[in-house]
């Protein structure tokens, strides 16, 4: 036990634990923070850091452990939490964006006077709040009409208005630039020279360096590391954010022998993605890495067409004929195939029959003058699902009775019908269990065996290795670096994502 | 705070519990029509008057009719999600007007392709504006129903047109088969065939995908726009069918035919177990839902029960429907 | 020690740069467009309709009543069909009954009882407001063929409907003075107090208003019954200036108010939007009718005309034109010529 008193410490988290569905999401962490300090808490993707985060701001209940605010015990639930002084800055999804800066700082609490706002005292009090983290805005601007950065301030200012004991930031500067992130920096480290206690959640390293006090490591749930960030180096930290017992050398070997450049993107830029270039050759799986946020997902949307760029140029090349590809549809019918990163809203119709899922992209080989051809479906559907192992092969079960892992099956074994040219996965096996994976991780490197070109975007590090034959790894929409099959190691990976490092290409 | 505990038994019951009852309204939400229409029958046939009767039986088939067919054909748009079209009014006006007024002056020939020009577009215009600019289709709808009606009226003046008294039109409208009139063998026709259009061809696929899952849709490939307005199409094609079905009935049109089409055409697509939030349904349902509220109603007449009472059993009926939908909904979320 | 972020767009704070910056925030521009479209039509072609201003304030206050209701539900981001009969059945009460004021006071009760009913079925059953609203619609609409008894039922107390049509004020009658006054307390409600402003969260992030303690479904019902409350009393005055009460009437008046709303910069989504916007609407629509009706236009072609603004207006706002925007730009990247690489 430690000789400061549980008064003291400003909010303390025990013995947390919190499991969703079949997964512990967080194993008994613990952890505390004094006023005055700034205790940064990181992690890969999925390490536990939004659901501890969740369960301190009581959002979600933990299944075991408690939380105490100077000693008092919180009870579960948004309302006892911001009534313990404890209070989250949510990403700036959280304001109204037709409402003023001064009432969206103050909503649901606006001081009113027989029922009519006093805007005077609204706005006093806004101000307070703002002048309190050193940002000046119009107060009667919309909301719609800040940066993105001032939106994000805003929300903070809303935070603090309450006059919270605690602040708990997500990810806050995961949409900043580099100067509007170094404001927030210096705003923050204010705040906790004030005497607030400031859990902050971010896998940026330089930034948990320069302002933290402690640090704690979280990995697959576990408390790694709880230490001053004095006694550690970033790699220090980023080893033991990734460090994991290094077992045999799980990369199965693939005789890769990629063929002619199959897909050509250049100067990709959309919303996110800073002028990307980058290119998949036939029988290649390429992987992109990089931390929430860095752009992944829309730069391979980017480069499809499901989502609109504001510039560059895709083209596809088979058999030595080139396409430009413009649309989504022009994308799919020159033989591109897309599993999108959200299986139930995008991936599958799930009151829709397996059969029906796998027919959707398939239906014009599977019909004769737009009839559908019921036998020929059912012969298609179903080979497709034994060969990619759905279980049971049921196909006129509907998709969302099946388990998460079976419903990424279908969902691959639609595209597969088509024979793509060109693949492109978004997180393959987020929600899949390990048998699923296993067999989805076969399949992938067995497309690419056939000639496919795939392209993988993986925040599950191991996943990402054994796949990848090249892996570039965004930051901020940019490629920071690119590794071979023999360089790619956790830790490099991570260091280009995270770190300082801009490692040669 | 938080204690640790295992899933207790009573969590346990609760959450079968739950399920049960969500499996038990969503049963009945998509399957109680046929036990609704089978026990209404059965009581009209034994508790009202008349209403066993040949004559009554061939009239509620003329009535079911050109309400079925505006039904059947709205039932695309239903199940792509977009709510309903409320231009059939107008549609079906439009293309009654147009059948005789043209006929009597050209012929039938070209009084059907000038309805059909009309049909498309409507269609047209609100396909575009539903699938490429995703607006409301209620508003749209709305907007069109305003702007058909004005044009009809003003091009028709608001009179009332006839046909001859021995046309094609008429004999059309007196023929029947046994009790049957053509107009409701029409209905089955164009029950069987939308049917077989929804089910068993890509487009009828993509309509009810499209209802299930927009984005899945749009991901799989497909050009969603050409499926919305293709929606329309078939709604617009079968309400003009009806609207020739309705003319030759009374072998007359007027611009205010066809008042009340569009919620008795809802009413009998949701009440037959199609969903307005799009996605599950089918043609022969509606075709069941048309044969419901054709009974309710007729029982409604013969009671001597006036218009009034008719229209709010109509919408009481939508709207209960509608609630029971979702709520098997939210407690299959839960 | 405070620094100051940029904001981007520009710091002028001298008056033209405040009332540039005004003028960029508010959502009523395609209104006055619209508007300043119509005055000047009207003045060439039909001056009549804006000399004539007792009679186009009539129709703007007519259309605008029941709009100004509306709007507080759209801002919600939620719809009211139901108006057009909320209106009929609320005439057909107060005519029903012979005492006036316990008609009126039954009549607008009516219209509460209306929007309470709509709200349970949106807020606690979880219906979408279109079709909770249609079937509404369309049973209140029986409904006031039912207390009708399919007939125009007439008012007992005829002089005070024909009081009612006279101006009380200078020009302006009961019917646009009642106008100005539903105006104001809304707009009063939708500014400057707590509830009324709340809507703009529901409708814009309803999310972060339940995070941020607004009881959503208290307001849900708040804005049906205000849309309920005004369009019954639409229904009174109508009424009363007619001394009928007519059970079929509204159905213009829904695609008006409608038309009025979502040209005055009202989104449908909700969460954006302004009671001054609506009245831009209403004032838009009801000088174009007026002008329409001197120049002896047809009614049915007033239709076409309130038809295609409102089918203009909900396919232009900036939703829909992203949508569009999107469409034609990879329309035309597939009509573009590719270089061979």
């Amino acid at each position: 036990m430690t000789t400061t008193s549980s008064a003291d410490i400003a909010i303390a988290a025990t013995g947390i634990s919190k499991r969703f569905g079949g997964a512990l999401a967080v194993d008994d962490v613990s952890l505390r923070i004094a006023p005055g300090e700034i205790h940064s808490i990181v992690g890969e993707n999925g390490a536990g850091k939004s659901t501890l985060m969740r369960v301190m701001a009581g959002i979600i209940e933990s299944d075991s452990g408690s939380v105490e605010v100077f000693g008092t015990p919180v009870d579960p639930g948004t309302r006892a939490a911001i009534d313990a002084g404890i209070a989250l800055v949510h990403q700036e999804l959280s304001l109204v964006p037709e409402m003023t800066v001064a009432e969206n700082i103050l909503l649901g609490a606006f001081p009113t006077r027989f029922g009519f706002t006093r805007y005077k005292d609204l706005k006093e009090i806004a101000a307070n709040a703002l002048a309190e983290i050193g940002v000046s805005v119009d107060l009667d601007e919309r909301v719609s009409r800040l940066s993105v950065a001032l939106r994000q301030f805003v929300e903070i200012a809303r935070a603090v208005a309450r006059q919270p004991k605690v602040l708990i930031l997500d990810e806050p500067t995961a949409t900043l630039t580099p100067a509007e992130t170094d404001y927030l920096l210096r705003m923050l480290s204010r705040l906790a020279e004030g005497g607030m206690a400031i859990a902050y959640i971010s896998h940026r390293i330089p930034e948990v360096f320069e302002i933290s006090s402690n640090v704690t490591i979280l990995r697959d749930g576990r408390q790694v590391l709880t230490a001053p960030i004095a006694d550690l180096t970033p790699q220090e930290v980023i080893d033991n954010m990734v460090g994991r017992e290094l077992k045999e050398d799980l990369q199965t070997h693939r005789d890769a022998t990629p063929g002619e450049v199959v897909l050509r993107a250049t100067d990709i830029e959309a919303p996110r993605v800073n002028s990307v270039s980058l290119e998949v050759r036939a029988g290649e799986i390429v992987g992109l890495g990089g931390l929430v946020g860095a752009g992944r997902s829309e730069l391979v949307r980017a480069i499809i067409g499901a989502d609109n760029r504001t510039a560059g140029r895709v083209t596809l090349t088979r058999n030595g004929r080139s396409v430009t590809l413009s649309s989504y549809t022009s994308a799919v019918r020159n033989g591109v195939g897309y599993v999108p990163e959200e299986r139930r809203t995008d991936g599958l119709a799930l009151i829709m029959t397996v059969s029906d899922n796998i027919r959707l992209p398939n239906r014009q080989q599977l019909s004769r003058f737009g009839i559908k051809a019921p036998r020929k479906i059912a012969e298609f559907a179903q080979e497709l699902a034994d060969k990619v192992g759905l279980r049971p092969p049921e196909i006129e079960r509907e998709a969302g009775q099946y388990s998460g892992g079976n419903q990424q099956k279908v969902v691959l074994a639609k595209w597969l019908g088509r024979r793509p040219d060109f693949m492109v996965l978004d997180e393959p096996t987020r929600g899949v269990d390990v048998g699923a994976k296993a067999e989805i991780h076969r399949l992938v490197k067995e497309m690419a065996d056939n000639g496919t070109a795939v392209l993988v975007v993986s925040s599950d590090l191991p996943e990402l290795l054994e796949l990848s034959d090249v892996i570039h790894v965004m930051r901020d929409g940019r490629i920071t670096g690119s590794l071979t099959r023999e360089d790619a190691t956790e830790q490099s990976v991570m260091t280009l994502a995270a770190g300082e490092a801009e490692a040669v290409a | 705070m938080a204690q640790q505990t295992a899933p207790s038994a009573a969590e346990a019951t609760t959450q079968s519990e739950s399920s049960r009852l969500a499996g038990t309204l969503t049963w009945m939400s998509q399957n109680g029509i046929f036990i609704f229409t089978a026990i209404l029958i059965l009581f009209a046939l034994i508790f009202v008057d008349g209403f066993g009767s040949l004559m009554n039986i061939t009239d509620v088939f003329h009535r079911a009719a050109p309400i079925g067919i505006v039904a059947v054909g709205m039932t695309f748009v239903v199940i792509s999600g977009n709510y309903l079209d409320l231009s059939v009014v107008a549609q079906v006006a439009t293309a009654g007007v147009i059948l005789i007024a043209v006929s009597n002056n050209y012929g039938i020939f070209p009084a059907i392709l000038a309805a059909l020009a009309a049909a498309m577009l409507f269609a047209l215009v609100n396909g575009t504006a539903v699938g490429i600019f995703k607006a409301n289709a209620v508003i749209v709808t709305l907007a069109t129903t305003f702007i058909g009606l004005g044009l009809l009226r003003f091009f028709s003046g608001g009179s009332i047109f006839f046909g001859p008294p021995d046309g094609p039109i008429r004999t059309f409208g007196l023929g029947k088969i046994g009790p049957i009139p053509y107009s409701a063998i029409v209905l089955i026709i164009m029950t069987i065939v939308l049917g077989l259009l929804l089910n068993r061809t890509n487009f009828g696929f993509l309509v009810r995908s499209f209802g299930v899952n927009e984005s899945a849709t749009r991901l799989g490939g497909t050009n969603t726009a050409l499926v919305i307005i293709g929606a329309f199409l078939v709604t617009a094609v079968a309400a003009m069918i009806a609207g020739f079905v309705l003319a030759a009935f009374s072998n007359t049109a007027v611009s205010n035919d066809g008042v009340g089409y569009e919620f008795r055409a809802l009413a009998a697509i949701i009440v037959g177990g199609t969903s307005v939030f799009g996605g599950r349904g089918s043609v022969y349902r509606t075709f069941l839902g048309v044969i419901f509220v054709s009974v309710l109603t007729n029982i409604l007449v013969l009671s001597g029960i006036s218009f009034g009472y008719q229209q709010v059993a109509l919408g009481v009926l939508i709207v209960l429907a509608v609630s029971l939908d979702a709520l098997a909904r939210k407690v299959a979320q839960r | 020690m405070s620094t100051t972020i940029s904001l981007g767009a520009d710091e002028s704070t001298g008056t033209w740069g405040r009332i540039r910056r005004t003028a960029s925030r508010r959502t009523e521009g395609r209104g006055i467009v619209l508007l300043t479209f119509i005055i000047i039509m009207v003045a060439l072609l039909e001056p009549l309709a804006l000399t004539a201003y007792d009679v186009t304030l009539g129709r703007i206050a007519l259309i605008g009543i029941v709009a100004l209701g509306l709007t507080a539900v759209i801002l919600m981001g939620e719809l009211d069909l139901s108006v057009a009969s909320t209106l009929a059945v609320a005439g057909v009460i107060m005519a029903s009954i012979p005492d006036l004021a316990l008609g009126i006071v039954a009549a607008l009760v009516a219209g509460l009882v209306v929007g309470v009913i709509n709200a349970f079925f949106v807020a606690v059953i979880g219906i979408n407001s279109f079709i909770a609203t249609l079937g509404t619609l369309f049973a209140l609409r029986g409904l006031a063929f039912v207390l009708s008894n399919e007939a125009p039922v007439s008012l007992e107390n005829k002089d005070a409907g024909i009081a009612f049509g006279q101006p009380l004020i200078g020009p302006l009658t009961p019917r646009i003075l009642i106008f100005i006054l539903v105006f104001i307390a809304i707009q009063l409600f939708v500014s400057r107090v707590k509830t009324g402003r709340e809507f703009f969260a529901v409708g814009g992030n309803r999310q972060a208003a339940r995070d941020a303690g607004i009881p959503v479904n208290k307001r849900i019902f708040t804005g049906f019954m205000i849309s309920g409350f005004v369009a019954a009393l639409a229904g009174v005055i109508n009424t009363l200036e007619r001394t009928t009460a007519d059970p079929t009437a509204g159905s213009t008046v829904l695609l008006a108010s409608f038309a009025a709303a979502i040209i005055g910069g009202n989104y449908l989504k909700g969460g954006r939007g302004s009671i001054v916007g609506t009245l831009i609407g209403a004032a838009s629509l009801g000088i174009l009718q007026v002008a329409l009706t001197i120049s002896g236009v047809q009614v049915p072609i007033q239709q076409i005309y309130i038809g295609v603004i409102l089918l203009l207006a909900v396919t232009t706002d900036p939703t829909s034109l992203r949508a569009v925007r999107g469409s034609l730009r990879t329309f035309r990247q597939s009509r573009m010529k590719t270089p061979d690489s």
